[in-house]
């Protein structure tokens, strides 16, 4: 059934459909929409869950592990401080094992005050063991949001579904809300692998010295890494029952680009459109949408890139010191190749900034222009700005 | 497009942090450098006690309820519950820890309580006699003395044949003690108990001098417990007139049921239980008691209790006053008193009393009753000086002659002081002795009684010498700083119930009435047996490491020492002391 | 709770544990945040405990528990009682936000903070359990705390849960029947836990217990219990040993000086009658209070 959605609202209803049992979360813009709905449902009895409105980030997450070490389906939603408030326990429960499954909105971190769309958030916890799923349309942010309870509980790790601030969680599009016996037969009910019970007691989260840490760590290692083929299987049974498929990353007009243009989130959405103005005037460019960021899906993205002659990627996000983190995550994808393209990282669209068909433009015409790529990322967009105030 | 990696499989099984056995395999009992052990003590009241009683051990058992075991235990040490429960001048109770909390266990109450109790269902003792050892032994004297050798030999295997000259065993205990403090129905049991176990009472039968010598011919062994009934002489003129008696005839003669009523007034001189008892008695006939003494109250030998009583019922004490003649006046006697005055300190620690000036006070009295201190009747019943073999014990003497057999002196002629309890001690070290000399020869006996030694003071435990459960009857006498006072509560001794003050003087009805079971009870759980594990479980239930065990033997609990740090809060939250903590030995 | 444990010897958070679970039984899940406990229980892959544990984050004993109370919740189990065995810092401190969440929704919980007065497990750090007058390592030579031991129970109190109390290790009949008191009602019940460290206070380990028990003959540590944040009960009248006598035993307060043990006596006078105040209990003077 198809209903004209906001990015939030797919969300809550991917959270209705799953049947999932805790949920606990703390206002932030702009998730808000999100819990607020998932409150509503709850009021009213269409979904069976305890909600804890707790008093923190920090609480909502610890109160996941709590739950889901006692065997239950989690949600939770975040956006920005909060994700950087409940950074210790993102750790912890991927360390726990725990499938937990968390809404991230995409939005700026302060100072200043900024809610507005920025990945820098989420991709700044990259290496808290937790699998990133982004995503480009309300279709899909719903649609992910069951991969990612079906990857969570097969692989025992938490899964975060990523959407940008505003551009996609409040933004309406008609989106297809499959049914409940579709959801049924893609998601059974969770079968917990760690479970707290009196009838078989065991601690949980205990010290682990040196002999043993390594190899808890190295386990978690190989589940991500399987965490690919995983997704890949669970795809096929999605599209199966609801006839669409994703990919940890999606090629559109990839096969003969000379020039591909590597995107994730919303920005996508805009580089097809560019991509086809484009095409349309002879230029031979692609787009590959990375949507899945952890693990990353080194081989598809080498597949696909390692034939371009140049590859730009769109960051819209930063890594102070060092550049936009898709394309750090992507030269370091493509070094082992004996052959490979020039890697161009593009900085746009920061603080919830319009990258606009323009910019694209702008971000051509350096590609087409630049023979090898600068180790300083290339801003797009900076404008002078007029300092006012103290000299300091 | 399909990713080309997936050949890595999914692990099948989680390696997570999770528990999968218990941290039993940790033996933590290497970190220990300090050890803990059950250890248990010596109670200061049982040290104080001449016959070594096991009080805290009694206690333990009256708060239970086991008052037939309480008994059995008094039993093995002392023959005379009955007696010594109302009589004892109690030296436990002066040194009793809890004393120093608030107030000491009434433990001679107790005792009594015991013992009526055993009375009351007629109880027969559970103790055990050793193998009879195929000897017969004479007791001469069936008084305290002679009675306790007789319980104390029969436990040790002999025969005993006790000869007494008067028609009814119990010597003093039967003659010389008041009815209000002894009653005959408190004694009769005891000196039942005693012939029921098997020893042989033989009254009437005076035994002379020549029977030292004749006796090797029947008995392996004779004890001479004759007592000390012969009243030194005042030594001073008018002594031997008409009217002036010896108080321990007056005593015999009223516990005969003689003493007609007696309105006058009576002068009883000497400061003992003997003058006391007299002149209580008196009182109880009718009469003016009035006790003259030559030093102070305080130095009265007589039990201070008993004097408080005496007080209580009229009688009349001149305190620092010594006769020094006495004279025919009319009906009466006229006494002629010294005042005295308190010196210097004498070599016994007590003070000297010297003559004030010429202070004289005259008195008429209608009689004038002598009580000042017994000797023993008759020469032969001291040990003689020319033994082959005189082994002078503490309360005892132990000797042989040439052509006879050994012969134990005991009781009052050979004992610092003349009680009931000594008494006793003094007959249970004589047993032992002799049993230690007949079986291991006179070297083996020193050390054999200091290996049933209770403390320093020199009291005896048959119970140990008898290698009895606790016969390592440790030299550690508990002191108060070493009990955990924190699991007391404060609890007020009990009032002993008592005739009322009126009635007393109106017949000879025992003073100290009888306490229920549940009086008893409280009382008893007022003590701290110190030393001594009550199993209270403090042990156990303080440990942090769950290194005390339960287990199923006498104590209930053992140290499992794989897990036990050696923290040492079990020694110290014992609150009895009942366990030690000392430094670990190397292995 | 089996031997083997680690806890220092004489710990006192052993023995509070002891008691608890005593009192408690196995129908449990237990939420442990960063403490001494979290080593106490075993490394991986032993357990001192026979219930289901769960070692969390320093600051989340109130929303660990939360979430597994909810948990439970969907399984329809209402046999099962939830526990949070916390230190002081993850309890007075880290913890606070997430307790007072916690209690605030009313959580149906048992909340058990069992106070060694420092941060021991890292080495005998000040926390705001700390008590005025104590040496640490953050606290050392002249710089020793001069500021009050946070009162913890009347800031639970302050939340009107159903049930606050005082227990001691000292007292284990006290403890263990407000453990059981504890375990039947419905709610956010909270079990402040006096427990000694021999290590962190510089104390012979045989004393553990004793000077625990001083803690409440002093009025240091009284043993109280408020229901629903106003019914206030005293459970002991303690015996009335001077704060001096309790003091002198430790390393931890050899500094002070007699001017200053005056002071603190004061202040536990002070504090004592505020409590007898809450109590309805009519105030007392004099130096043995």
């Amino acid at each position: 059934m198809k209903q004209v959605l906001e990015g939030s609202h797919a969300v809550a209803e991917a959270v209705r459909l799953a049947k999932v049992q805790v949920i606990s979360a703390y206002p932030i813009t702009p998730q808000t929409h999100i819990v607020e709905r998932l409150s509503d449902y709850c009021a009213d009895g269409t979904i069976k869950a305890r909600f804890l409105r707790v008093e923190s980030e920090h609480s909502a997450l610890a109160v996941m592990i709590g739950a889901a070490s006692t065997g239950m389906r989690t949600f939770t939603a975040t956006s920005s401080q909060g994700l950087a408030l409940m950074h210790e326990l993102l750790h912890w429960s991927s360390g726990a094992r725990l499938p937990i499954v968390m809404a991230e909105v995409n939005r700026a971190l302060a100072p200043g005050w900024n809610i507005w769309a920025d990945q820098t958030d989420s991709l700044s916890q990259r290496d808290t063991g937790w699998i990133q799923l982004y995503c480009e349309t309300g279709q899909e942010v719903l649609d992910t949001t069951l991969l990612a309870f079906r990857l969570a509980e097969a692989v025992n790790l938490p899964v975060m579904v990523v959407l940008d601030a505003f551009f996609l969680s409040h933004t309406y599009e008609p989106v297809d809300i499959p049914s409940q016996a579709q959801v049924d037969e893609f998601l059974p009910p969770i079968i917990p692998r760690i479970q707290l019970d009196p009838a078989n007691p065991c601690a949980l989260n205990q010290l682990s010295p040196p002999n043993i840490y390594m190899e808890m760590r190295y386990q978690i290692h190989l589940v991500m890494q399987a965490a690919l083929s995983e997704l890949e299987k669970f795809e096929g049974d999605f599209e199966r029952i609801f006839g669409r498929r994703y990919g940890a990353v999606e090629p559109f007009l990839c096969q003969d680009a000379e020039i591909i243009l590597v995107t994730s989130g919303t920005i996508t959405s805009t580089s097809r459109q560019f991509v086809l103005d484009q095409r349309a005037q002879g230029e031979k460019i692609g787009v590959l949408k990375v949507k899945l960021f952890r693990p990353f899906p080194v081989e598809a993205v080498r597949g696909y890139l390692k034939n371009a002659r140049k590859v730009g990627v769109i960051d819209r996000n930063f890594s102070f010191g060092a550049g936009g983190i898709f394309a750090q995550e992507v030269r370091a994808a493509l070094y082992g190749l004996a052959r490979r393209p020039p890697v161009f990282g593009f900085i746009a669209g920061l603080g919830g900034r319009d990258v606009t068909l323009e910019s694209l433009g702008e971000i051509l015409t350096r590609l087409k222009t630049l023979k090898r790529p600068d180790p300083e990322s290339i801003w797009i967009g900076l404008q002078e700005v007029q300092l006012a105030g103290p000299k300091s | 497009m399909k990713a080309k990696n997936n050949s890595i499989r999914l692990p099948e099984r989680l390696l997570i942090s999770r528990s999968y056995t218990t941290s039993e395999s940790n033996k933590t009992g290497s970190w220990r450098y300090l050890m803990p052990r059950y250890y248990e003590k010596t109670a200061p009241c049982s040290v104080a006690c001449p016959a070594a009683e096991d009080i805290g051990r009694i206690q333990m058992l009256n708060t239970q309820g086991f008052f037939k075991e309480a008994w059995d235990t008094i039993l093995v040490e002392n023959p005379f519950p009955a007696v010594c429960g109302r009589i004892c001048f109690h030296p436990c109770e002066k040194v009793c820890n809890r004393g120093r909390f608030d107030e000491a266990v009434s433990i001679r109450a107790l005792e009594r309580f015991v013992a009526d109790t055993a009375q009351r269902y007629k109880l027969t003792s559970g103790i055990e006699p050793m193998a009879f050892t195929g000897k017969r032994i004479a007791v001469v004297g069936a008084g305290p003395a002679g009675l306790a050798a007789a319980h104390f030999l029969h436990l040790l295997g002999y025969d005993c044949h006790v000869f007494e000259a008067l028609p009814e065993p119990g010597g003093i205990l039967r003659w010389g003690l008041p009815r209000y403090r002894l009653p005959l129905a408190a004694l009769q049991p005891e000196i039942e108990r005693i012939r029921n176990s098997g020893v042989s009472i033989y009254c009437g039968q005076a035994v002379g001098r020549d029977f030292l010598h004749s006796a090797g011919e029947t008995y392996g062994a004779v004890f001479m417990a004759c007592g000390a009934q012969r009243m030194p002489l005042l030594r001073i003129p008018g002594e031997d007139l008409p009217g002036i008696s010896e108080g321990l005839a007056f005593l015999c003669s009223v516990a005969q049921g003689g003493g007609p009523g007696f309105q006058g007034t009576a002068a009883v001189i000497g400061g003992g239980n003997t003058a006391v008892d007299v002149a209580r008695c008196l009182r109880r006939l009718g009469a003016r008691a009035m006790i003259i003494y030559r030093r102070r109250r305080e130095d009265m030998p007589a039990f201070a209790e008993e004097i408080e009583l005496a007080l209580l019922e009229g009688v009349e004490l001149l305190e620092l006053y010594a006769p020094i003649r006495i004279e025919k006046e009319g009906n009466g006697l006229r006494l002629t008193l010294q005042q005295m005055k308190i010196g210097a300190m004498g070599a016994d620690g007590r003070m000297r009393v010297v003559p004030d000036e010429n202070r004289i006070r005259e008195l008429t009295v209608d009689q004038v009753f002598k009580a000042i201190g017994f000797e023993a009747a008759e020469p032969w019943h001291v040990p003689e000086a020319g033994a082959v073999s005189h082994l002078k014990l503490r309360q005892a003497v132990l000797t042989q002659g040439a052509n006879s057999v050994p012969v134990v002196y005991c009781g009052d002629p050979v004992t610092e002081i003349q009680s009931v309890v000594h008494a006793v001690a003094s007959a249970k070290e004589g047993a032992m002795a002799l049993h230690v000399l007949l079986t291991g020869g006179t070297a083996a006996v020193a050390e054999t009684l200091a290996a049933a030694a209770v403390g320093p003071g020199g009291s005896l435990s048959m119970e140990a010498f008898l290698k009895g459960e606790r016969l390592n009857r440790s030299s550690h006498v508990v002191a108060y700083e070493e009990i955990n006072i924190d699991h007391f509560q404060y609890a007020p001794r009990m009032i002993q119930p008592r005739l009322l003050q009126a009635e007393r003087v109106a017949s000879f009805a025992e003073i100290d009435l009888k306490i229920s079971a549940g009086m008893a009870i409280r009382e008893a759980e007022r003590c701290f047996n110190c030393g001594l594990c009550n199993q209270c479980d403090n042990c156990r239930l303080f440990c942090p490491d769950l290194a005390v065990r339960q287990e199923d033997s006498k104590r209930g609990r053992r140290i499992d020492y794989d897990y036990c740090k050696g923290c040492g809060i079990c020694v110290v939250e014992c609150p009895r002391n009942a366990m030690v903590l000392e430094e670990e030995q190397d292995s | 709770m089996v031997s083997g444990h680690v806890g220092c010897a004489g710990c006192g958070a052993a023995i509070a544990m002891r008691f608890f679970l005593q009192a408690l039984g196995n129908q449990a899940i237990m939420v442990m945040p960063a403490c001494c406990w979290s080593i106490i229980a075993g490394s991986y892959p032993m357990s001192s405990l026979r219930i289901p544990l769960i070692h969390t984050a320093f600051e989340t004993g109130g929303a660990v528990a939360s979430g597994v109370r909810a948990a439970l919740d969907m399984k329809g189990d209402t046999q099962t009682t939830v526990v949070t065995w916390a230190g002081d810092g993850g309890t007075f401190d880290i913890g606070f936000q997430a307790l007072s969440g916690a209690v605030e929704r009313n959580e149906d919980f048992i909340y058990v903070c069992y106070d060694n007065e420092a941060y021991m497990n890292t080495g005998v750090q000040r926390s705001s359990s700390t008590p005025y007058g104590a040496w640490t390592t953050t606290t050392p030579g002249r710089e020793w705390k001069r500021m009050r031991k946070k009162n913890i129970v009347e800031a639970l109190v302050a939340h009107r849960i159903p049930y606050a109390a005082t227990a001691s290790i000292a007292y284990p009949q006290d403890l263990m029947a407000k453990v059981a008191k504890a375990k039947a009602i419905k709610g956010s019940r909270f079990l402040h836990i006096f427990a000694s460290c021999p290590t962190g206070w510089r104390i012979p380990s045989e004393l553990s217990v004793k000077i625990a028990r001083m803690a409440v003959q002093t009025n240091i540590f009284p043993l109280y219990e408020v229901e629903n944040g106003v019914k206030y009960t005293i459970n002991l009248s303690p015996k009335g040993y001077l704060v001096r006598e309790y003091f002198k035993l430790q390393g931890r307060f050899k500094h002070l000086s007699d001017q200053d043990l005056s002071e603190i006596q004061n202040m536990v006078n002070e504090d004592w009658n505020l409590l007898l105040r809450k109590a309805g209990l009519p105030q007392v003077q004099g130096e043995h209070m």
